[in-house]
């Protein structure tokens, strides 16, 4: 995404621009005829409901088709009170209420409904296909209420009339793209990308992604609604097929036509397709349609990011500006508030069992760890290190046995809930987010702690004195700047540990951090860890394979055989034992 | 007794219709939002069959045969860059369904079609009139179920599919042709979908959107089922008998939900759907 970095430049641009378009729309009434003022006012607030596909789809991933039940919904409330009711100025303001708050329960329950631990994000689909069913259901069944499948006529709403009605959706189509663009530019803005990316590495960072996705269902499902509103208001007619899955098929038409992920694009695409549908379904019906739909083919397979894409590539980008020094973020070290109460165990684990069905993949684990230990767990391939690391920050995989962090059971809990605890995990491959740069990654490790910004963008970036070391000696301070997905494979990893570390955890699960980096990335890291451990208190259980590494850096040594802790002691305990030997023995050095 | 024999049926309809998306899902992971257009191809091939004079049963192989070309020519173009795009995927095969829609108004026009009935009469089970189409449906869903049973576990074309079910990298590794196997399946898989309307027309009106109705029905309980007919048959008995029941004593309307809305809710109680070992 090509975009400046300092803020006032662009707020400028986005304020003239938004002014721009603020003239047009009031002006736009005395140039354009009747037909079209109607067509433009509909389009509009079609727009609107493309910006929330957008944020959805576009920027965190969620396909949808159910902001069409929403906006339905929206539309229905305010239809039903405007017709039973009257079009009092009481009742108007009882219809906007509705018009809201009835599309965020319903995206409320949605949101929860969609979004529970572990859930896919087809099903999250599946269920923004199920919605718009059942509204339109509903819809057919409510009899008077909802006047079945002729819908509402006749009732009247905001004395506007047809130019008012131009301005006021214009308006509101302005703030709805200004707040939207500001929102997915801001430090906020790039969780949702973080969680498209990587909703694991989102919740390992103590942030909850799936009540996020819940919240932002429940926000944009009341901005719907407020497009219902003024359908409802503006069309003076609300039928069953605006809340049907077809129409909501059709917001996501425009969106991927507009080009996701960009706010402006939809609003272009779902203005422009709407516009034009309306001027041409009268000469040819069937024939525009056509090419809607084989445009819209052609674009997912060969643009899947739509015509914004397409003036990406022929505009000069701006990346070789962006990898530059010139607009990264300046890094300040913050106090590392890390007590490392000494001798109070960290991490205790007694009993615990784990199994696949009848497969016993561990059992009898007990372990204890305490600050300032840097334990390193080895075993042969197989003998379920990488399982227990699981079991360790994932309250819900251990099948028995008890695990308490800091003194507290941790059985049931979430990842995101067990880093609040203080636990940070390192994934075996590099888990970060690779459309972020590495400034942004770092922030969003921050962001359990301290919560971003809804509207800046930071200049500065704050780190634990821990983490900002990290960076240092593996000379990433020197790259804040970049995109992710342009570092090698050594930097990715010391990416993701200084993210873990900026956690400021008391206990560090790091697997096999060192896997496939050169010798002098793994004697950086070692050398990181052996700081972390030994001089700031924290805690640490590293998966390795490597014994020579092993040996050089760890206060103690487990080791893991078919599931079963067999030997725990110090370094050379272990390392001159005769059942490492025989384990090791034959190669099973991976 | 005709209430039983009325969730029998259903839930046999249901399965011919679903047939053809679970094998595309349970083989690709791909879930062919196309599927409604396809039978829409199908029911127009009956009503292009009655219009050449020909014999009405003659509509079922030419349905077969259409479905499976215009399926195999989509796998080629549209579907095969998706494969590692689902949710992309979803939207292009949508997308491909207003595309045949509108080629099918064209045509045609948009008119409701009548065809000839394959079937017509009643006969007596246990006392009681009942459709003979109906029943015969119930016997064409066992034919194609056991016919995908035969075809899976019987013949070479089933054990690749099965192998590129399990572990697709490894089903490469020792050399099947993952990408032939993929064409094959989406081919049986579109041309069981054209099958199916042609089965649909003695039942529902043929027009140009017709398919999309049964479109959400069969996803829905594909995704339940996973990748096993005989989960989507037990799928089917459950979900289209409740939905006789409820539109017998509740309402029709709600009748019309009842499949998606269980399906969704079992989703959501077991991710897996029926398909848990």
């Amino acid at each position: 995404m090509p975009e400046s970095r300092s803020i006032p430049p662009r707020v400028w641009i986005l304020a003239a621009l938004a002014l721009a378009v603020a003239v047009v729309v009031i002006i736009g009434p005395a140039l354009f005829d009747r037909f079209t003022l109607n067509v433009l006012t509909r389009s509009m607030i079609y727009a609107m409901l493309a910006v929330t596909v957008d944020i959805l789809w576009g920027y965190t991933g969620i396909l949808t088709f159910g902001q069409a039940a929403f906006f339905g919904a929206g539309a229905y409330a305010s239809a039903m009170v405007l017709s039973h009711l009257g079009a009092t100025p009481a009742m108007l303001a009882l219809a906007l209420a509705l018009a809201i708050l009835v599309p965020m329960l319903l995206g409320a329950f949605v949101g929860w409904l969609s979004f529970g631990h572990g859930s896919t994000p087809l099903y999250a689909t599946v269920i923004s296909l199920v919605v718009p069913i059942v509204v339109t259901q509903l819809v057919f069944s409510g009899g008077v209420w909802t006047g079945s499948s002729s819908g509402l006529v006749g009732y009247s709403g905001l004395p506007l009339g047809l130019q008012g009605y131009f301005r006021l959706t214009g308006i509101c189509l302005i703030i709805t793209t200004v707040i939207a663009l500001v929102f997915t530019r801001s430090d906020d803005g790039k969780l949702l990308v973080a969680i498209r990316d990587n909703e694991a590495r989102c919740a390992y960072l103590g942030l909850d992604p799936q009540r996020l996705k819940i919240a932002l269902t429940t926000i944009l499902a009341g901005v719907a609604g407020i497009a219902g509103f003024l359908y409802a208001n503006a069309s003076g007619v609300v039928a069953p097929e605006s809340t049907g899955f077809v129409f909501g098929t059709e917001i996501v038409i425009w969106t991927a036509l507009g080009g996701r992920g960009t706010i402006i694009g939809p609003v272009m695409g779902a203005i422009g397709i709407d516009y034009l549908s309306a001027q041409l379904s009268g000469d040819l019906p069937f024939l525009w349609n056509l090419v809607v739909g084989a445009l819209f083919v052609v674009m997912i397979i060969l643009l899947p990011n739509g015509l914004a894409q397409l003036a990406g590539m022929v505009l000069p980008r701006r990346h070789g500006e962006q990898a530059s020094q010139a607009g990264s973020p300046g890094l300040a070290a913050e106090a590392a508030g890390n007590g490392a109460e000494n001798g109070n165990r960290v991490l205790a684990v007694s009993g615990l069992g784990k199994s696949f069905g009848s497969l016993q993949v561990l059992q009898g684990i007990d372990l204890d760890v305490r600050p300032g230990e840097l334990v390193s767990l080895v075993g042969p391939n197989g003998a379920g290190k990488t399982t227990l690391m699981r079991c360790l920050s994932d309250g819900t995989e251990a099948t028995t046995g008890r695990v308490s962090i800091a003194g507290q059971d941790i059985s049931g809990m979430t990842p995101d809930e067990i880093v609040a605890l203080g636990v940070g995990r390192k994934f075996q491959v590099a888990s970060v987010f690779d459309s972020l740069t590495v400034a942004d990654c770092l922030r969003l490790a921050r962001a359990s702690r301290k919560a971003p910004s809804l509207l800046r963008r930071s200049a500065t970036l704050g780190l634990p004195a821990a983490a900002a070391d990290i960076l240092r000696s593996t000379g990433l301070d020197g790259m804040l700047g970049r995109p992710v997905s342009l570092l090698s494979h050594g930097q990715k990893q010391s990416l993701e540990l200084a993210m873990v570390v900026a956690l400021e955890p008391k206990l560090i699960l790091l697997d096999e951090p060192t896997a496939g980096l050169t010798k002098v990335e793994r004697t950086t890291i070692g050398a990181t860890l052996q700081k972390l451990t030994g001089e700031l208190g924290f805690a640490a259980i590293l998966v390795e394979h490597d014994l020579d590494f092993v040996r050089d850096i760890s206060t103690r040594i487990v080791v893991l055989h078919q599931g079963k802790l067999v030997l725990d002691g110090s370094v050379d305990q272990v390392v001159n034992s005769e059942m490492v030997r025989t384990i090791y023995s034959g190669g099973a050095h991976a | 007794m005709t209430l039983l024999l009325d969730m029998v049926t259903t839930a046999a309809i249901l399965f011919i219709v679903a047939a053809g998306l679970l094998a595309i899902f349970g083989v690709l992971k791909i879930i062919n939002f196309a599927h409604g257009a396809w039978l829409t191809i199908g029911a127009y091939c009956a009503v292009a069959t009655a219009g050449l004079g020909l014999n009405p049963w003659a509509a079922l192989p030419i349905a077969f045969a259409v479905g499976a070309i215009l399926g195999g020519i989509t796998e080629l173009v549209i579907v095969r860059p998706l494969y590692r795009r689902p949710l992309d995927a979803i939207l292009a095969t949508w997308g491909l369904g207003i595309v045949i829609g509108q080629l099918i108004t064209l045509w045609f026009g948009r008119d409701v079609q009548f065809t000839p009935n394959l079937l017509s009469g009643t006969v007596d089970v246990f006392g009681v009139g009942y459709s003979l189409y109906r029943l015969c449906a119930v016997a064409a869903a066992l034919v194609i179920g056991l016919a995908f049973t035969f075809l899976l576990e019987g013949t070479r074309l089933g054990l690749s599919a099965q192998a590129v079910i399990m572990n697709e990298t490894l089903a490469r590794a020792l050399g099947i042709d993952t990408a032939r196997v993929r064409l094959a399946t989406f081919m049986v898989g579109t041309g069981l979908a054209a099958l199916a309307g042609v089965l649909l027309t003695p039942l529902t009106s043929v027009d140009p959107n017709m398919g999309v109705a049964w479109l959400i029905g069969s996803f829905m309980l594909v995704m339940v089922a996973g990748s096993s007919f005989s989960t989507l048959a037990i799928a089917c008995l459950v979900f289209g008998g409740t939905q006789v029941l409820v539109s017998t004593f509740v309402s029709p309307i709600f009748g019309g939900i009842t499949v998606a809305v269980l399906c969704a809710l079992v989703l959501r109680i077991s991710p897996k759907g029926f398909a848990r070992a």
